[in-house]
């Protein structure tokens, strides 16, 4: 029936065949790239091996590379992180302890003493910047490039290298491993950064599904207004009702089918565009974007079998009896009791302001974890609430005709309304409530702040930042003060020395994180804190000054901000600053890359083995990069989520249009011009989803502003106007969608058809 | 009623809407062959003839809602086939007024937003668009059923909103395509008494497209479209 019921079926059935396509070649990119995701993570999880391997998760070593005798000779094994500008380096130091020792994935053998493999993207590097400012930190010859299979993607930075078993058995970190890690998640120190963030980018991806699936229901339900007048006409000549349900289940079904084919055939040509727009802010590598057996029957099979369920809920929603169609009833408006989980939601996350966080971890992660819950349930709650408020408020006010009709429509049936855009919602808040959150930080810690004392000055931290791993170093030559000094651009060095326990200091020491009292730290010479003004002044007079633990690297705190304008506290000492361990280089510079790229690269090559160099306040580079990885992945997931949403609505339009075609014909035929009567659809769509989106974005805004107030004492900074640019933008671009089907209007209200109903 | 059939067509002085040898083809199929029809300002005219004659055809030229494929039609003075359809469009909104079968409100609004609505898309302010909607309840006995939905409305009640719609611009013209077509002859005769009722009292001229002669008795004058063709109806009762 549903290809011989004439060229509007046809029409109806491509149309929804076409919309079912789009969604799902949307759905089977998203399922794709959060497989990429996997498959990335699963490639890089030997980066994450650490001494002593878990064996639940280790395979045997060298996979691919050699048979691995049972008597496995162990490696030496240390992973670290280097900061190139804002890019990251993994740095792999191993020895070989006899020639069957495990082999690193991607490379032929252990690198011996003095040689290294590097990651091609690496290579490439190496070979366009000049040796001071990246080369010199790695002594020795390359003697390979690291294979795809080690590399989690194309861009990523990795160099092995090779060294003396007895020196690396000296260093803190360094272990013997067997084997490697096939699993990311293997505990251990994360070399590559908080697995927990690597969690949140798969739960953005994740939270990406929502508006496709809601495309997907949407546009299976694009006929249902026509098809059911249709049905009046076959009941009248005596079918069932039972019937009439397998015929509406099939027609939903073969449309939704012919949809999933197409769908997969769309899905073909976007592929190879996908691997360069990551939803980590890395490139995937060809193949990563690969779909399961399990992806492809679950879209093949479940966008038909979804279709066909809600073809049939639709279907009891109406009465249809031989002589028409009439509502069940009018849905009944939603209550204001909707409102309640989102206030409490806020309520909660605002309550902790006042009265401040739990103390413990487990307690602050309950706490946050069910308030932004709350807040998320609340806006899914609340949506229909809200579009019945505005619309209802909207039509009552309004003298414009158009806003008349869309309002009253809206407010009529308002679940339908926010249905179209209950996904986008969700997605709008987490990534507005991720910006916010990931805004703050960066600012607050100097990475956004170009220009500031934090981002000019280069720190090199031994130890006291709690890393257990990190060594200390008992002093920091003479020649690699004089090597940073003599760096063009760089104003002064200061050596931070452990505070020994007999130190005295003229009061206490400043608590400039606002998160407790703070310990004495450490000791400079006033002489040397004059050159690296970042760090905060000696009082006048003093030779030498106590620091406070604030100072060192803190994971969230706003010492960075603070500690400039700190005055220390003079500290006294018996016998000087000699015999001292050094715990924390700072070198101020003039802020140009290249001179902060030098100096990292005289700090790395000097301490090769500490923890990386960074730049004042920074969250560790590692963090750094996921918080940016983080950004990125929340910026893909506004605008997907909003272009999906504007299809959505598009497709919700062209259901309303058809719904009313002859009213709008008739009133078309009275002389009202199209343009007033694209104007009432374009309100209709338009309007939920500027006034969802901007609510959306504004509570989660505000939800974490309250985060940052309550746990970390910080207050929001709004994000720059590169997120306002992607809302803008992605809602421009929604919009256009929109607009594009308002051509549907016009064959559709033509006039002659209006007599030929 | 008896009636003489004539083949001229009434034309005088006092012609407010015509067409002259109006032809108009769907396709390849001809629904007017040069329908020649004039109507007199203030006359209540029905224009009847069996399905498929050409008679609503022959009003939707009449209103500009088709424009001709052959002939002109003249409104006031004025030739509107010729017009582009923007204007075509604005002298529908301002001068003419329409009723429809069924199914002509807008069912989200309610009875008296359906009958505003005209004015508002004319730029009125909402009250002072719903203060004369508001009247046309009292005239048309729909007192009571200002806030109701179409959904709520009986039928006959439906097509006296709609009528009101029709007529809250004061149209010049009164275009009603079998406007009691899908009622009863109890709400059919209420419709067609007040919808002359009204026209008479306002001087607003009413073409009425109609198969049944009962609501044609209601008119001035009659038409017959047979075959694309416009004959004259004459009952000794015309003036």
């Amino acid at each position: 029936m549903s290809l011989r019921g004439g060229r509007e079926s046809a029409v109806r059935l491509i149309a929804t065949a076409l919309a079912v396509a789009v969604g799902v070649a949307m759905l089977l990119a998203t399922l794709a790239s959060i497989n990429a995701l996997g498959v990335q993570n699963a490639r890089g999880a030997w980066l994450a091996t650490s001494p002593p391997a878990v064996r639940s998760n280790a395979s045997p070593a060298g996979q691919g590379n050699s048979t691995t005798p049972s008597n496995i000779e162990p490696l030496w094994w240390l992973v670290n992180t280097e900061e190139f500008g804002d890019q990251l380096i993994v740095r792999v130091d191993v020895a070989a302890t006899g020639t069957h020792s495990p082999i690193p994935p991607g490379i032929a053998r252990v690198p011996a003493p003095g040689q290294y493999y590097v990651s091609p993207a690496l290579e490439k590097l190496l070979g366009a910047v000049p040796a001071d400012q990246l080369g010199a930190r790695f002594k020795g010859t390359q003697i390979g490039v690291i294979g795809p299979r080690a590399l989690p993607s194309p861009s990523d930075l990795i160099i092995v290298i090779g060294d003396r078993a007895g020196a690396l058995a000296h260093v803190p970190g360094a272990g013997e491993i067997t084997s490697f890690s096939t699993s990311s998640s293997s505990g251990g120190p994360d070399s590559l950064g908080s697995t927990g963030l690597q969690y949140v980018l798969a739960l953005l991806a994740l939270v990406l599904l929502f508006p496709v699936l809601v495309f997907i229901a949407t546009a299976t339900r694009l006929s249902a207004a026509r098809r059911e007048q249709r049905f009046a006409a076959i009941r009248l000549v005596g079918a069932t009702l039972g019937q009439l349900t397998v015929i509406s289940a099939m027609e939903a079904a073969v449309a939704a089918s012919l949809g999933v084919v197409v769908g997969f055939i769309l899905y073909l040509p976007l592929r190879p565009a996908m691997t360069h727009v990551s939803l980590t802010g890395q490139s995937f590598a060809k193949g990563d974007l690969s779909l399961g057996i399990i992806d492809v029957l679950v879209v093949a099979l479940g966008v038909p079998i979804a279709a066909m369920i809600t073809a049939r809920v639709a279907l009891r929603r109406v009465r249809i009896s031989p002589l028409g169609v009439s509502r069940r009833a009018t849905p009944s408006p939603p209550r204001f009791y909707r409102m309640i989980p989102l206030l409490a939601g806020i309520a909660e996350l605002a309550y902790f302001v006042g009265v401040g966080h739990p103390k413990s971890a487990g307690g602050q992660t309950q706490v946050y974890f069910s308030g932004f819950l709350l807040v998320m349930i609340g806006l899914v709650v609340a949506g229909p609430w809200l579009t019945m408020a505005g619309s209802k408020l909207m039509a009552r006010r309004t003298s414009n005709a158009s806003m008349l009709v869309a309002g009253r429509r809206l407010s009529d049936n308002p679940r339908s309304a926010f249905r179209a855009i209950s996904g986008l919602i969700l997605a709008l808040f987490v990534t507005s409530v991720s910006f916010g959150v990931i805004t703050t930080l960066l600012v607050d810690h100097g990475a956004l702040g170009s220009g500031s004392l934090a981002s000019e000055t280069v720190i090199d931290q031994f130890e006291g930042n709690n890393f257990s791993s990190v060594p200390s170093v008992a002093s920091v030559p003479a020649a690699v003060v004089d090597r940073l000094r003599a760096v063009p651009g760089v104003k002064g060095v200061t050596l931070d020395y452990a505070a020994p326990a007999s130190m005295k200091s003229s009061s206490p020491v400043p608590d400039i994180n606002g998160l407790g009292g703070s310990i004495t730290y450490g000791v400079l010479s006033c002489k040397q804190l004059k050159t690296t003004p970042a760090l905060g002044h000696c009082r006048r007079g003093a030779t030498l000054a106590a620091v406070g633990d604030d100072i060192a690297f803190m994971p969230v705190t706003k010492s960075v901000s603070v500690a400039a304008s700190t005055t220390w506290p003079t500290a006294h000492l018996a016998h000087g600053l000699t015999d001292l361990r050094v715990q924390l280089v700072a070198v101020a510079t003039n802020g140009s890359a290249t001179t902060i790229a030098r100096a990292q690269t005289i700090l790395e090559a000097a301490f090769p083995f500490t923890s990386s160099t960074s730049q004042f306040g920074e969250i560790t580079p590692q963090s750094s990069q996921l918080l940016t990885e983080l950004k990125s992945t929340s910026e893909i997931v506004i605008v997907a989520s909003l272009l999906i949403a504007g299809c959505s609505l598009a497709v919700a339009m062209a259901a309303g249009v058809i719904e009313r075609k002859r009213p709008f014909s008739l009133l078309r035929l009275c002389g009202v011009p199209i343009a007033a009567l694209r104007r009432i659809v374009a309100l209709e769509t338009a309007l939920p989803l500027v006034v969802i989106s901007l609510a959306s974005a504004a509570i989660g805004l505000l939800a974490s502003d309250l985060f940052l107030r309550s746990q970390l004492g910080l207050t929001l900074r709004m994000p720059g106007s590169g997120y306002f640019a992607i809302v803008l933008g992605g809602l421009i671009v929604s919009l256009a969608i929109i607009g594009s089907t308002l051509s549907l209007l016009e064959p559709i209200t033509r006039l002659e058809n209006a007599r030929m109903e | 009623m008896s009636m003489a059939v004539e083949k001229s067509v009434v034309r005088g002085d006092n012609c407010l809407i015509e067409s002259r040898e109006v032809t108009y083809n769907f396709g390849d199929t001809p629904a007017l062959r040069g329908a020649n029809l004039s109507v007199r300002a203030g006359e209540i005219l029905a224009i009847m003839g069996p399905s498929g004659s050409g008679k609503s055809t022959l009003l939707h030229c009449l209103a500009g809602i088709l424009v001709p494929t052959q002939g002109e039609v003249w409104f006031d003075g004025r030739r509107i086939d010729s017009l582009a359809d923007k204007e075509r469009s604005m002298l529908r909104r301002d001068c003419f007024g329409f009723v429809f079968q069924f199914g002509q409100l807008v069912p989200e609004l309610s009875a008296e937003e359906n009958v505003a609505l005209p004015l508002l898309l004319s730029g009125f302010r909402r009250n002072d668009a719903l203060a004369p909607a508001r009247e046309w309840f009292q005239r048309l006995e729909l007192k009571g059923l200002e806030r109701r939905r179409s959904g709520e409305l009986s039928g006959g009640q439906a097509q006296r909103v709609a009528l009101a719609r029709g007529l809250v611009t004061h149209p010049s013209v009164l275009f009603a395509d079998e406007p009691t077509g899908s009622l009863d002859s109890l709400s059919g005769e209420l419709v067609m008494e007040l919808m002359v009722a009204t026209a008479r009292d306002d001087g607003t001229t009413v073409v009425l497209v109609t198969h049944e002669p009962r609501v044609a008795a209601y008119a001035d004058r009659e038409v017959v479209v047979r075959d694309g063709l416009v004959s004259s109806l004459v009952s000794p009762a015309a003036p």
